[in-house]
């Protein structure tokens, strides 16, 4: 009855010990998601595409794409759900071939609207609908950004009415818009210009919002994040324009021309949420907000530098704009280069920079991104 | 004659005694050298205001902490018939971290397990066998916090990764912790004690990432029990 006892009180106090030393349902961390994800699915642009190229449009790590490659945001995101991602597909110098085991159908100078290859990867839309026809399942995440490279394009031939009298304009408007529409804007001067700039974004966002409803929740996509467009008049290549335009036409010019893009983006944004707006299924991260946050605030984000491309000017483009190499500028590079003046840490000063080139952002700015999207992701109660 | 007074008495005397006892309503002893134990269950409700995580951060990211109750108990001493020591005992209290501010809506980013080890001093008014003794007590609290736990929206936010999740670490800290409650005397021995207080309280969190914040919790904390008096 004693020696019984004293058994008892001994078992009780290992297991008090053991509980403490084994930490009992506690500490460490739960690193299970709210959703059981199986597979991420990625459409979208550079900022999304895994190495249809070879590379990542940011700072290369010790390989182009797979081990020791670069983590992209969508990558980050995926791995947080114990998911990778390859590039679905692979641009052999002339044509794209596609490997079906992969699901990141993103491509460097992907566009929402594609005129000249209407059907090729680099059309967002394409890659939409390649996706869709894959078919969706429960465990699908499904990540889509785009809307960056129509910004560009639209501001790009805007910004050439004067020296091709608006016939790229006229026609990339007309792609989107109705005729009347078109030649009333051109009869409206110079605002009624700019402001066809903001109808094209609009009908940009509800026919990308129709294409995602089509060819992604109607095919069964439980959960669907599409980034928004960013503002582009942030990056260092369009304040590289926007310079250009002040030393031509005055500061106020570039003022008035960055209010107009930035004006753009801003309405492809509120028709992208307005029409995506309702679905429990559709969560729309504000890549806008923060981009700009980001810019306006960069110490709060560890950024040193939101202005300056963190890789060396190779040459010029026929814009007159610096060109920049992805595939030679690797993380061992950069940090074996003489850290430009005011940079800090060391060897490392890349890792604070924002910018890679002068439109695409460093593998820090790909996590700053991938933490906006997981915050989406939490708030929808995927994460 | 020795063998009228019996060595040991009765159930029944006893229990006859105790009725006679309560009747009287006077004779719940608190005096000076009492010990006493009680058992009950304690509620800790912070009263959150959580500073900003530092950078690399969503401006304005803060965090809100949810209440908690455990089983607990408690010893006291009576010093003199009017000053106590008592120092509340019981099970660990498991508090959960949500996100707020710009990460409102996230949901949980955490949880901790505290003992919040509190040591009073209370002055009891009234008579020593008074039925019903309020009281005030100020305190000493060292908050002792373990096993705390991330979650995967705290990863996706802060750069980790299952492999590699960002982990958290709460400081233990000291606090002070002012008291009022009472006793109500159910009988010379059995007892219900009752209190309300409020620990002022502030700690720092440090993640794994390299980020900190500042919490200040400062609880209301409930605490009821049931006790017996030696």
């Amino acid at each position: 009855m004693i020696s019984r006892t004293i058994y008892n009180r001994a078992s009780w106090s290992v297991v008090a010990a053991a509980c403490m030393l084994a930490a009992c349902g506690g500490g460490g961390s739960d690193t299970t998601p709210a959703a059981r994800v199986t597979s991420v699915k990625v459409m979208g642009d550079s900022l999304a595409d895994s190495g249809t190229f070879g590379y990542k449009f940011t700072v290369q790590g010790s390989a182009g794409t797979g081990t020791g490659s670069s983590q992209i945001w969508p990558e980050r995101v995926a791995t947080n759900y114990d998911q990778s991602l390859c590039a679905h597909y692979r641009f052999n110098g002339a044509s794209f071939a596609v490997n079906a085991a992969c699901t990141n159908y993103a491509v460097g100078g992907g566009r929402i609207n594609n005129p000249t290859a209407a059907t090729a990867p680099t059309s967002i839309t394409q890659q939409i609908k390649d996706a869709g026809t894959a078919g969706y399942s429960d465990g699908d995440l499904v990540l889509i950004d785009g809307g960056g490279n129509d910004a560009a394009d639209l501001v790009g031939a805007y910004l050439r009415i004067s020296s091709d009298r608006g016939a790229s304009y006229r026609a990339l408007l007309l792609t989107l818009l109705d005729a009347t529409t078109v030649t009333n804007a051109f009869a409206g001067g110079s605002a009624g210009l700019a402001q066809a700039g903001g109808l094209y974004m609009q009908a940009l966002a509800t026919q990308f919002a129709g294409t995602i409803r089509a060819n992604t929740l109607d095919k069964g996509a439980k959960r669907v994040a599409v980034l928004n467009a960013p503002g582009i008049t942030l990056t260092p290549r369009f304040r590289f324009v926007l310079a250009s335009i002040a030393a031509a036409n005055g500061a106020a010019a570039a003022t008035q021309a960055e209010a107009v893009f930035d004006g753009w983006v801003q309405a492809f944004n509120a028709r992208l949420g307005a029409s995506l707006s309702g679905d429990a299924r559709v969560t729309v991260v504000d890549f806008y907000s923060s981009f700009k946050d980001q810019a306006v605030n960069p110490a709060g984000y560890q950024l040193t530098n939101v202005t300056t491309p963190a890789c060396p000017v190779t040459g010029r483009g026929s814009d007159g704009l610096p060109t920049y190499d992805f595939p030679t500028c690797t993380a061992a590079a950069l940090s074996a280069a003489t850290p430009p003046a005011g940079a800090t840490g060391g060897a490392d000063w890349w890792k604070s920079y924002g910018f890679a080139d002068s439109f695409h952002p460093t593998p820090y700015g790909h996590q700053l991104i991938a933490q906006l999207v997981a915050r989406s992701l939490a708030q929808a109660g995927w994460l | 004659m020795a063998r009228f007074i019996p060595s040991a008495p009765s159930a029944a005397a006893l229990a006859a005694g105790a009725l006679v006892l309560l009747a009287c309503g006077s004779a719940s002893a608190q005096v000076a050298g009492t010990w006493s134990v009680r058992l009950g269950a304690t509620h800790i409700a912070p009263q959150v205001k959580s500073g900003n995580l530092s950078a690399p951060s969503f401006p304005g990211t803060t965090v809100d902490v949810h209440s908690a109750s455990a089983l607990t108990g408690g010893i006291n001493y009576m010093v003199t018939d009017n000053w106590a020591i008592d120092v509340p005992v019981g099970l660990p209290f498991k508090h959960k971290f949500y996100g707020d501010g710009a990460i409102s809506g996230v949901g949980q980013v955490g949880e901790t397990k505290v003992i919040p080890a509190t040591v009073f001093a209370q002055y009891r008014f009234g008579e020593a066998n008074a039925t019903f003794r309020p009281y005030v007590g100020l305190g000493v609290t060292y908050a002792k916090f373990f096993k705390e736990r991330t979650t995967a929206p705290l990863n996706g936010l802060t750069g980790g990764t299952p492999a590699n999740p960002t982990t958290a670490s709460i400081d233990d800290k000291w606090g002070i912790t002012p008291q009022i409650g009472f006793v109500w005397n159910i009988n010379e021995k059995w007892f219900v004690d009752a209190a309300y207080y409020k620990s002022f309280l502030k700690t720092k969190t440090h993640l794994s990432s390299g980020q900190s914040i500042d919490i200040r919790l400062n609880p209301n904390v409930f605490a009821v029990g049931v006790g017996y008096r030696f």
